[in-house]
């Protein structure tokens, strides 16, 4: 079956285009056939959009501001504050982030789509204003008005008065990266492991005794120097930032790698000793099949609350590496099932034949033709990432408190029925967001699939 | 077939032992003191900041209790410049501080020697008692007052590695001592202490941090007691006895805890996967025996939006819905029976009754998203089936369609939802967390949160490996069953 299916792919391509025939093109074309999965995606680069443009979407800084004949550009800048000279010389200080810029008399001022944080709470409007209810606006006289229209809670507000429609933008950005970043690194471990398990099976990956055992050792010491030695630098950059425990975790995989790699390079050398260069198998595949084993044998949920209950400062990295370092089974699951396939197949046999490295062959000429059943999985992979930060956020556990994301936000309304707007529309965000991966996904698997051409 | 089960049950031994481990690193590193939560707070005798004598004896009593004053593992991978013997260092603050300290200065003989001299200095601390002669000639609460800030100051010394802060503090002491005439013959203690300190930087030896060295600490640790028991004395040990140990949170064996919780989990997940066999499989059969028609499109669309639903959604549009006294006040919000539990002497039909408008909700968010998954995979097998010649055969012969589909295609299209009837088990044990919490249904996957909340971590050790162990004995069974039920399968 599943040879036939190369042979049909061969087949269609020839009597369409007599010289090449491009398979990502084909699939392509299949792909903008299936209405539902195209407009997906056209649905999620939209959203895209919006995640990156959401720092000056969704802001209480303005764009523009003109004060006192001093220009600013709050949102765009990196400073935070700006000093004016008033005309009696005493200086008068705008710090961007607490300024009541609603309130400022200024010239001209410019205020972005959504003029309030996601976290900041408007006072005049708190305790659960509907979207279409009684909105209060403070002018800068301090006089009560009804709001005007460009400064409308849109989705109403919650409990401080915080602005929902801000909340959900900024929470796209939110979502959208903890379902790509957790997925790399998933799609990552997953495409190496399952690549290896099922290119080289339990008997095809030899090497010596020796520099089998060498390896071995190599992955203590480098274990050691990596991990060990640097673990407090770890734990200590948890309290700074996120980026700077990526930062202490890349250095760490870099020391562990190039030990490994000496290790590797020592492990050669031993090999040519007479007693030490007995050749052995390694059993790469019952390695990784017992990893996936152990991982999908837990409550995947349970896993990540309790291993991100570990780290003392919460932080959204966090969660994507412990996602990412959780969700990879699936990914490997079909890369192994499909190397199985290809491995077999006789244009890696003529690979091998020309004495081409096995590595080479793998990456090279094998993962290209390998690559279509883990980007379905990937698809499907970033809409359970996506549900299982939504579903933390929600319950409120090992996610920074402080945040704001659509999980949040429908817990916020779980625990006031009568704000409806806190339920429904950040409901309906994760609900579409994951619809769309899910229809991208099956869209992909059609698409990818020549068996199903239309 | 036999050989195949022993097979794949041996294979399983490692498996769950790398379960147990994982589950065992996470609760080693977790944050949390759980000698000091068994210590309960009604005996703070009002010391702030440092720990009367009477604690510090009942925290040592748990630790023993709990095993917590083993080695956790039965070998480690450390350095040269860390003693074997740093596990034996009650104080978590404060093994973590030493430890900080090696990994800064690599010495501990030097490091060593301050610390035990720290402890005499803070000792002698506790066990001093100003005489009445001295309270009388000073203000008593003033004298009291410094007593209590040395003490404080000397045990916050004890959890701290940065260097500035120790000489701060140091300082801080030595204007204590200075304070009044009958501190002063503590001075040159401490002077000794501060002494000690300063030979740690001196003769630091950073470069034995860099030589690794593998420590073996024998049986006497913490897993093997957690898997073997300490010969009955505190502990029976999982595998003779299934001990888990025992609740930080309410000092109950953690198989009380899981026997007390279970049932509501049991139940809700067997009635769901009930209800979606019943539900799912007509409809993924006439899906696909209708292929393409309107039934078939108008389902999938359902079926694909019922599984992308967030289950925390639905469940919370529901409880607006029909759980709110703005909205429909029909169903109660939360719990499985009434606050005040069953009337007595309630038979078990009227305990059914009662508890049924609380069942419902929960029942609807258990089994969407199991029977939108289950449809759609019955719908895909039973195309599979559809297709085939031996289907062709049977109507070719005449048979009426209805007899071809469920008698003919039923059968062979089963195959690949038989794998999800061996998931129910391990799903009772983890329960589902989010739909447990919203609903506060008492069972295992509300008791997890809880669990992890309050750093009780026997118990998600326990839900880890028990959902481990039947994961796994649910994926032998189903390839048993699939063996059964297709000829075709032999395990060889």
């Amino acid at each position: 079956m599943e040879e036939q299916k190369i042979n049909i792919g061969k087949a269609v391509g020839k009597s369409e285009s007599n010289n090449d025939f491009n398979f990502k093109k084909f699939a392509w074309r299949q792909f903008k056939q299936n209405k539902p999965a195209y407009y997906s995606y056209k649905f999620l680069v939209f959203l895209i959009i919006i995640a990156v443009l959401s720092p000056i979407i969704a802001t209480d800084q303005p764009l523009y501001c003109k004060y006192k004949g001093v220009s600013m550009f709050p949102a765009f800048s990196f400073s935070n504050s700006c000093e004016i000279k008033n005309e009696d010389g005493s200086i008068e200080k705008i710090q961007y982030d607490i300024a009541e810029w609603k309130q400022l008399d200024a010239t001209t001022i410019i205020f972005a789509p959504v003029a309030y944080a996601p976290n900041k709470t408007d006072y005049n409007n708190a305790d659960y204003v509907s979207p279409g209810g009684k909105q209060i606006f403070i002018d800068k006289e301090g006089n009560e008005k009804p709001m005007p229209t460009k400064f409308r809670h849109w989705l109403g507000t919650g409990k401080g008065g915080e602005d929902v429609l801000s909340g959900l933008i900024n929470g796209t950005r939110i979502s959208l990266s903890i379902g790509i970043i957790s997925m790399l690194i998933a799609s990552f471990l997953g495409i190496i492991l399952g690549a290896m398990a099922g290119y080289f099976g339990d008997k095809k990956l030899q090497t010596s005794r020796g520099s089998f055992w060498t390896v071995v050792i190599g992955v203590v010491f480098a274990f050691y120097y990596g991990f060990s030695v640097r673990s407090y630098n770890i734990t200590d950059a948890f309290a700074v930032s996120g980026f700077a425990v990526l930062l202490q975790l890349i250095i760490s995989l870099v020391i562990f790698t190039f030990i490994l790699f000496l290790f590797y390079l020592l492990g050669k050398q031993v090999g040519k000793i007479s007693f030490l260069s007995k050749r052995v198998f390694i059993p790469v595949d019952s390695i990784v099949s017992r990893l996936i084993e152990i991982l999908i044998s837990m409550p995947l949920l349970i896993l990540i609350i309790s291993i991100s209950a570990i780290a003392k400062e919460k932080s959204m990295i966090n969660l994507m590496v412990i996602i990412g370092l959780t969700t990879w089974t699936g990914i490997a699951r079909l890369t192994r099932a499909e190397f199985l396939r290809i491995s077999n197949l006789e244009y890696i046999q003529a690979a091998k034949s020309m004495g081409l490295k096995e590595f080479h062959i793998m990456f090279r000429h094998a993962l290209p033709n390998a690559l279509a059943p883990a980007l379905v999985a990937i698809a499907f992979g970033v809409a359970s990432a996506i549900l299982i930060e939504s579903a933390l956020s929600f319950l409120g556990v090992g996610v920074p408190p402080s945040t704001v994301t659509w999980g949040s936000l429908l817990n916020a309304g779980h625990e006031q029925f009568s704000a409806w707007w806190l339920v429904v529309f950040p409901g309906l965000a994760i609900f579409l967001t994951v619809t769309i991966y899910n229809l991208m996904g099956e869209g992909l698997r059609d698409a990818l699939d020549p068996r199903l051409k239309k | 077939m036999l050989q195949y089960i022993l097979k794949r049950v041996l294979i399983f031994i490692p498996t769950l032992i790398a379960i147990t481990l994982l589950g065992f690193i996470i609760s080693v590193n977790a944050p949390g003191n759980p000698e000091e939560r068994m210590v309960t707070a009604s005996q703070n005798d009002g010391s702030t900041g440092s720990q009367s004598l009477s604690q510090i004896v009942e925290k040592k009593r748990w630790r023993t209790k709990l095993g917590l004053d083993l080695p956790v593992f039965y070998f480690s991978l450390t350095s040269v410049s860390r003693p074997d013997t740093l596990y034996k260092i009650d104080d978590r603050n404060e093994k973590e501080a030493i430890d900080r300290l090696i990994s800064i200065y690599g010495n501990w003989d030097d490091i060593q020697k301050y610390y035990k001299s720290l402890n005499k200095f803070y000792s002698s601390q506790l066990l001093f008692v100003p005489d009445t002669n001295v309270l009388k000639q000073h203000n008593k609460n003033a004298v009291l007052e410094t007593m209590n800030q040395l003490k404080f100051e000397a045990s916050a010394i004890k959890g701290t590695y940065d260097k500035t802060v120790i000489e701060v503090k140091m300082n801080k002491i030595i204007t204590l001592l200075s304070s009044y005439p009958f501190l002063e013959k503590f001075k040159p203690e401490f002077e000794k202490v501060r002494q000690d300190f300063l030979s740690i930087e001196k003769n630091a030896s950073v470069w034995k941090n860099y030589i690794p060295r593998i420590a073996f600490y024998g049986f006497k640790n913490q897993y093997h007691r957690w898997l073997f028991g300490d010969g009955g004395k505190f502990s029976k040990g999982l595998l003779l006895h299934g001990d888990f140990g025992t609740s930080y949170v309410t000092r109950q064996p953690i198989s009380d805890v899981i026997y007390s919780k279970i049932g509501w989990s049991l139940f809700f997940s067997m009635l769901s996967v009930l209800l979606a066999y019943l539900v799912s499989i007509p409809i993924g059969v006439r899906a696909a025996a209708k292929r393409g028609s309107r039934f078939d499109k108008s389902s999938s669309i359902i079926l694909f939006m019922l599984y992308s639903m967030p289950s925390f959604w639905l469940a919370t549009l529901l409880l607006m819905t029909f759980a709110n006294t703005d909205a429909l006040a029909w169903l109660p919000a939360s719990g499985v029976k009434p606050a005040l539990g069953y009337p007595d002497g309630a038979s078990f039909w009227e305990m059914v009754k009662i508890s049924f408008p609380y069942i419902i909700l929960p029942a609807i968010c258990y089994t969407y998203s199991s029977f939108a998954f289950l449809s759609r995979t019955m719908r895909v097998a039973m195309l599979d089936v559809v297709n085939q010649d031996y289907i062709r055969t049977a109507r070719a012969k005449g048979l009426p369609e209805n007899k071809v589909i469920w008698k003919h295609g039923l059968r062979n299209a089963l195959l690949p939802i038989i794998t999800v009837f061996a998931n129910v088990f391990p799903a009772a044990i983890g329960g589902s967390v989010i739909i447990e919490s919203i609903f506060t249904i008492p069972g295992m996957g509300s008791e997890a949160i809880y669990a992890i909340q309050t750093n009780n971590y026997p118990m998600i050790i326990a839900i880890l490996t028990i959902t481990g162990f039947l994961t796994l004995v649910g994926y032998l069974i189903s390839d048993i069953l699939y063996a059964i039920v297709d000829p075709r399968i032999s395990y060889k």
